[in-house]
């Protein structure tokens, strides 16, 4: 590395959110915009590397990686071209605007807003969207409100458990192409499968991704449950237009297919399954009809009733039950 | 969320501090401690940004150093006495920033479970919000939905008695226990994984209980005032020292399926791919319903006792598929209603 590269010694003086924090001031006070000349110049940071011998080089690389990181914080800064040559960024200027930097001063919130807000806020279990969560409600906070009774009583979590979930949020967050290996039951080995990601919802209890196959072109629910390795956002980006109404349509999606499937039960009276089915079922001429989305999640439950429950129709569902209480009973069945 | 518990990066700094002055600002003045519990951080961790921002400020005129009303400053006196801590000089990042794209997406999907409340999805709240914070953000957030679910009179029922502090009177059936009624003093509902609990106080047992409100019937509000209500709830599984040992054996694979048992582990082992599971349930003849449920993968090791009735479980759910014409019904696959 060349002697006045930005390794030099004294580049550790200015902790880097100084500096961030600086430009992110510099740039929002002017209103035709800075060029890099002067804020390489000018704004404390970059200034006192420049003046201990870092390359211009190096303080030009530092100022893109700066934006980069300023942007991924929200901070919308503005390139404005030379009128002239606009494909020359040498003359372009650079600004923060006001306007799309801060919360709209017209958008306000009611004392009840916030105490409903400030319930929201507490529902994530997992530590980084406990802490976005968190977050955003400071920053509304600061609006100076004041908050009404807090809603007692209360105590409402959902719950995370994949780690595929992170992932799936940024690809759907930066419109690009994910894969991941994805094992649906009864399968030996994982398929890869490749989607353009667009929502993601949670349905009695699961996380599902909703997005478009790539390889079939069509719309696709994927259980996260169900996805056994890494998620890897590719480069490939699709029209953020895709997004649009997206987690209406994965919600619209499932529930249009619990009204397809519905399993005809016999359940016994006054049991657990009764107590849990009768809520989500409709009485039938010989027993209930329940909906599900699943059918070896629903399977899965209804086994887990043992006697209490038996399929009647479908063939599949009741299959699938039977064959959870044989392995149940050849696994438990021996003495040990 | 424990104060100071988290690392943080410069980035992160960066965006806490460009929300800590507007901050300060709506505060005019607060105590360290008020302002690191705000954060998230340490006290120390709030000092050193309340001190770093006194460095930061407007550029100098070309070749000049920034004079001091180009920086932002604190009073330094009531820092160093008092612990608090107050702006006295702000030269811009007076507004709070735009929510980022995350941010607003944590948001609304707790606004959608919030929906589910008896008395908070009716109000029209909760669309005005979803529309403020979707204009609130710095770009689209991700869209993180949560499947609405209807308030049934059981919630409506509850909710009211939380609000009026009474007890309530409700027929409770646990699974393998016959039916009890109870007068509970209501002191929390819980949801988790889509289901609702009620945790309060037992007028027949004469300790905290939670009740799964799926198994709650004929719920009625009665005139007695709560007495309990104050009464700290333990956490939403906590068994205490109470109940009994099962040792329980899966592959690795099945783990995350079991969280909710394994959360109450006592120790696990791991056997190659098997892991050994001890939990502390209140009925271990209860894990029949587990292992039926994830049929073949999980094994009762101990006690013999849960091991049988798992086996008998399944047994009886297995012979009602004769599937020589009608069902049959024996006296096997009546499930008994007993303590």
């Amino acid at each position: 590395m060349p002697a006045d590269d930005l390794s030099a010694s004294t580049a550790a003086r200015n902790a880097p959110e100084e500096r961030l924090l600086n430009l992110v001031v510099a740039l929002m006070a002017t209103d035709q915009g800075l060029t890099k000349d002067t804020i390489l110049g000018s704004v404390s940071g970059y200034r006192e590397q420049g003046d201990s011998g870092a390359s211009k080089d190096a303080l030009e690389k530092m100022f893109e990686r700066d934006k980069e990181s300023l942007r991924a914080l929200g901070v919308p800064i503005e390139t404005i071209g030379d009128r002239l040559e606009p494909d020359d960024l040498r003359q372009a200027r650079y600004r923060v605007p006001t306007s799309e930097y801060a919360l709209p001063e017209e958008i306000t919130f009611t004392p009840e807003e916030i105490a409903v807000l400030n319930l929201a806020a507490g529902v994530w279990g997992e530590a980084s969207l406990s802490a976005d969560a968190r977050s955003g409600l400071r920053k509304i906070g600061s609006l100076g409100i004041t908050v009404d009774e807090p809603i007692i009583g209360y105590s409402p979590r959902i719950s995370l458990h994949e780690g595929s979930f992170a992932p799936l949020q940024r690809a759907i967050e930066q419109c690009r192409v994910a894969t991941f290996p994805y094992l649906k039951p009864g399968d030996e080995t994982p398929r890869t499968r490749r989607i353009r990601p667009l929502a993601l919802a949670e349905y009695e209890g699961r996380w599902h991704v909703y997005g478009i196959d790539t390889e079939i072109e069509q719309e696709r629910t994927f259980l996260l449950s169900r996805i056994v390795g890494a998620v890897k956002v590719t480069r490939e980006s699709f029209d953020a237009g895709l997004r649009e109404g997206a987690g209406e349509r994965a919600l619209q999606g499932l529930e249009d297919l619990a009204r397809r499937q519905t399993a005809l039960l016999e359940v016994h009276p006054g049991t657990e399954a009764a107590l849990r089915l009768h809520r989500r079922g409709v009485p039938a001429l010989q027993g209930i009809r329940v909906p599900f989305v699943d059918v070896h999640i629903f399977a899965d439950e209804l086994a887990s009733y043992g006697p209490e429950v038996r399929v009647v129709d479908p063939p599949a569902l009741r299959d699938e039950v039977r064959r959870r209480l044989r392995a149940a009973l050849d696994l438990n069945g021996a003495a040990r | 969320m424990t104060p100071g518990a988290r690392p943080v990066l410069a980035t992160e700094r960066a965006a806490l501090m460009l929300q800590l002055v507007p901050y300060l600002i709506s505060k005019g003045e607060v105590t360290v401690a008020e302002a690191a519990a705000d954060f998230d951080v340490s006290e120390t961790q709030m000092r050193a940004m309340v001190e770093k921002l006194t460095v930061i400020g407007r550029p100098g005129d070309a070749g000049y150093w920034q004079m001091a009303n180009d920086l932002f400053d604190i009073d330094w006196d009531l820092l160093d006495e008092h612990d608090r801590i107050s702006l006295t000089n702000a030269v811009g990042l007076e507004h709070a920033p735009r929510l980022t794209a995350r941010e607003a997406a944590a948001l609304l999907a707790g606004l959608q479970l919030a929906r589910s409340l008896p008395g908070v999805g009716e109000s029209g709240v909760i669309a005005g919000l979803l529309a403020k914070l979707a204009r609130g953000a710095s770009s689209a957030p991700a869209d993180l939905i949560v499947a609405p679910e209807p308030v049934d009179d059981v919630r409506g029922s509850v909710d009211e008695a939380l609000r009026r502090g009474v007890a309530v009177s409700f027929t409770y059936k646990a699974p393998d226990a016959p039916a009890t009624t109870r007068t509970v003093d209501p002191v929390k509902v819980h949801i988790a994984d889509g289901q609702w609990y009620l945790q309060g106080w037992c007028h027949l047992r004469q300790a905290m209980r939670t009740f799964h409100l799926d198994r709650v019937s004929d719920l009625a509000l009665t005139d007695i005032a709560i007495t309990h209500g104050e009464e700290q709830p333990p956490a939403l599984f906590d068994m205490g020292e109470t109940g009994n040992i099962v040792r329980i054996r899966f592959p690795d694979a099945v783990a995350p399926l079991l969280r909710g048992y394994l959360d109450r582990a006592q120790e696990t082992i791991a056997h190659g791919d098997l892991t050994v599971a001890a939990i502390r349930v209140a009925d271990p003849t209860s894990l029949k319903r587990l292992a039926a449920g994830r049929g073949g993968e999980v094994e009762i090791l101990e006690p013999g006792g849960a091991r049988e009735a798992a086996a008998d479980w399944a047994r009886a759910g297995l012979e009602q598929y004769t599937d020589t014409g009608a069902p049959e019904r024996g006296g096997e696959d009546a499930p008994a209603p007993e303590g």
